[in-house]
């Protein structure tokens, strides 16, 4: 008897509970002050373990955007929402996670929109999801060339292969690896070089690229490697690479899937000491050092004469308030994608808010009416980063990128990336 | 536990011949490279071995022990001892902080090792193969996540504090870590042999594996011989974690399982239940996956460890050192 009521006293206990964390619930982190219906944004990065210094940034630029949007209530009549979701597992980002992600957020109605992913290899499993419910993403950093150029990206849209659904503000890889030669070759004057990948999407097509350009400047690649983010000891690769005296090494990869620990263990062996190691914005991922799973943290001491790209703008346009606002928000500076993400909520933003004010209120049409818009011809939109726009494949038509070093000595001795320039581009698929 | 079976002067021919042919087809980089790896390959199939020559386990546990000694050690350095990211030069010091660190982990890993078995292995000893089978990979999912509960899943980076000191050697330059480190893991597995043939354990660890009835019988305690070898086992992957975190630089919770597969097919290479053969069969997949990165097909070199696995299981299951199956430790 005792127990029966404990147990009957337990499950209410339990209910009430359930009932009370209901309550608060459903308005979720970004409410503003406009009433009315909702409609939402969806977020898909990578957001925890080794990944957090990419994903959590570039969702807070969204959550910026929202709020910002609310408080000025841009589209009349309703609150925006986000839908946030991750697509790492085990700290590191995961394609089919982020395939069970696009289908949760295809399933959520009130979603019009996504900003995401991160990582390139989970586009490829994302887009054509996005493609077959016509649901718009826009991503701030993906760089695979791939994705958007034809004809591999015909590939992705199997269902409907005529409706662009996957945008992006990041210079694609056949900008990012040649700026990243011509950047090794020229500032950091080195006419050797050594390059590993880590064998993954964005890796492969960065280090092909960079490898291409590299030979187009008069530059010798020495030895290219590929290996697996599973590899644990980097020295016998850097060990044998030594032999042909490379004056720079090129770390096509991201610092979760090894190219962190290549650079702390290649920096041990002879020859390499003291070189300058380049990477492409998965190595720049200008976390300072102490954040969790970032290059300057995993690399030590190692870090030092390390520089990156970072395919978008750094400077913003003059007068934006963008990262003061950013810092009093989260309480420390924005990472590198957090403006891109923020200019993606706003291409979203600018969608919703046309498509409300022709009158559709049926959150579907909403939702191809983002979609159909974000791609029409001679279409810009006012972001945080400029005026961008897309042309037909889904690419920016106004390519930016950045370039950064790292000083040991900054953030207080932690060490963090510091800006060194920033370019601007031609289309390179044209 | 075959340690003393080979004939010692035919080993110790077959051994040079060995390192020599290493020697010349790798170069000293390389060769240093090959060393260092093969120690941590070598320590942690020994415990592979070791558990299998006396309960006929496969412990895929095994791998995890060693990420727990990694973490182990790492926390140990950074918590209690407060030690920051760089090198100690004061060799009285970094003796004392190394000898302290190695103690410490190699005895917490032991009990953690005991704790396993007397918990997870030992209600299942008479059980059918496959259940402690299966609750080894329940132990090593358990381990797994019980470390990125209280760190967190992602790579988290060791204190470096051994000198970055080398020496000019034979045309090229040898770290004094690499030459600890290849100096560690040879003390242990000669202390180990030593053990395992010399001492009244070690015969009695032997009985077991060879008949655990009548060495019952004989008035061997089997239940603490076991409990003695898992802790031995335990204690070889601890040091094998702490040289990860030294030397590695960096150390995350699933470090175990291509470490543990590595070290399992190290083990049946040199025949499964036969020290001697795990340690040679570490050093054997460490010159494959060097010589892999030598050559360029570093991609190619998980290929190669496990064909040389499904090879030696096919054609000689009994492994390189003629395994007796009858006679299985």
């Amino acid at each position: 008897m005792k127990l029966a009521k404990i147990g009957a006293l337990a499950a209410t206990a339990v209910l009430v509970i359930a009932g009370c964390s209901n309550t608060p619930a459903g308005s979720g982190g970004a409410s503003g002050a406009t009433g009315g219906k909702t409609i939402k944004i969806g977020t898909e990065f990578p957001m925890s373990g080794a990944e957090t210094a990419n994903g959590e940034p570039s969702a807070n630029g969204v959550k910026l955007a929202i709020k910002q949007a609310n408080a000025k209530n841009a589209v009349a009549g309703y609150t925006i929402d986000i839908n946030v979701q991750d697509d790492a597992v085990n700290g590191v980002h995961n394609p089919q996670q982020g395939a069970t992600n696009l289908h949760t957020l295809v399933a959520d109605t009130a979603v019009v929109g996504v900003v995401g992913p991160f990582n390139s290899s989970v586009a490829q499993a994302e887009i054509p999801i996005g493609n077959a419910a016509g649901l718009l993403q826009c991503s701030p950093a993906n760089t695979n060339t791939g994705l958007t150029y034809p004809p591999d990206s015909a590939q992705y849209r199997p269902t409907n292969p005529d409706k662009i659904n996957y945008i992006r503000l990041a210079a694609p890889d056949s900008i990012q690896g040649p700026a990243g030669a011509d950047y090794t070759y020229n500032d950091l004057k080195a006419t050797t070089v050594y390059i590993l990948d880590d064998t993954e999407t964005f890796g492969v097509g960065v280090g092909n690229s960079f490898s291409d350009q590299f030979k187009k400047d008069g530059g010798t690649v020495t030895k290219r490697d590929s290996a697996p983010k599973t590899t644990t000891d980097y020295t016998p690769l850097f060990t044998a690479a030594a032999a042909a005296k490379p004056a720079a090494v090129y770390l096509a990869g991201t610092t979760p899937t090894g190219m962190g620990l290549a650079l702390k263990q290649g920096r041990t062996v002879p020859g390499f000491e003291t070189i300058p190691f380049m990477g492409p914005d998965g190595v720049a991922d200008l976390g300072p050092g102490g954040t969790t799973g970032a290059t300057i943290t995993v690399a030590g001491s190692a870090a030092h004469d390390v520089s990156g790209t970072v395919a978008g703008i750094h400077d913003l346009p003059s007068g934006s308030t963008f990262v003061a606002d950013y810092t009093a928000a989260y309480g420390k500076a924005p990472g590198a994608y957090s403006a891109a993400s923020y200019a993606c909520a706003q291409v979203i933003i600018a969608g919703m808010a046309k498509a409300v004010a022709a009158g559709t209120t049926d959150l579907a049409a909403i939702r191809e009416a983002v979609r159909a818009g974000s791609t029409v011809a001679g279409n810009t939109f006012d972001t945080v980063v400029g005026p961008v726009g897309f042309d037909k494949n889904g690419d920016i038509t106004t390519p930016y990128m950045s370039f950064y070093k790292t000083d040991l000595t900054a953030a207080g001795g932690k060490g963090d990336w510091v800006y060194v320039k920033q370019q601007a581009f031609t289309d390179p698929n044209k | 536990m075959k340690s003393r079976r080979i004939p010692v002067p035919r080993f110790a021919v077959i051994v040079v011949v060995a390192l020599v042919f290493a020697f010349f087809s790798l170069g000293v980089q390389q060769f240093q490279n090959f060393l260092t790896l093969g120690a941590v390959f070598a320590l942690i199939a020994l415990g592979y071995t070791m558990v299998y020559g006396i309960i006929e386990l496969i412990n895929f546990a095994h791998g995890d022990v060693f990420m727990v000694g990694a973490f182990a050690s790492m926390w140990l350095l950074t918590g209690p001892l407060g030690l920051p990211d760089k090198p100690i030069d004061d060799p009285i010091r970094l003796t004392g902080v190394l000898v302290v660190v190695m103690f410490v982990t190699m005895v917490f890993m032991g009990m953690v090792g005991v704790i396993i078995e007397r918990f997870a292995y030992r209600p299942l000893r008479h059980a059918p193969r496959l259940a402690p089978l299966i609750t080894a990979i329940g132990v090593s999912f358990i381990l797994q996540n019980v470390i990125q509960a209280l760190f967190s899943s992602s790579p988290y980076a060791t204190p470096q504090i051994f000198p970055k000191f080398k020496l000019e050697l034979l045309g090229g330059s040898i770290g004094a870590l690499n030459l600890f480190m290849v100096a560690i893991a040879v003390g242990l597995m000669l202390a180990l042999a030593l053990f395992v043939g010399r001492t009244r354990l070690g015969r009695a660890m032997r009985s077991t594996a060879m008949d655990r009835e009548a060495a019952e019988l004989m008035g061997v305690d089997i239940n603490q011989t076991i409990a003695i070898t898992f802790f031995i086992a335990a204690a070889l992957a601890g040091a094998a974690g702490v040289i990860q975190g030294l030397y590695f630089g960096s150390i995350q919770y699933n470090l175990g399982f291509n470490a543990g597969l590595f070290a399992f097919t190290a083990a049946v290479l040199g025949g499964i239940g036969n020290t001697t053969g795990a340690a040679v069969g570490g050093f054997a997949i460490a010159y494959i996956e060097v010589s892999a990165a030598q050559l360029g097909y570093s991609r190619w070199s998980e290929v190669a460890v496990f064909s040389v696995l499904v090879l030696v299981l096919v054609f000689r299951p009994s492994g390189l050192f003629g395994q007796a199956l009858g006679e299985r430790a």
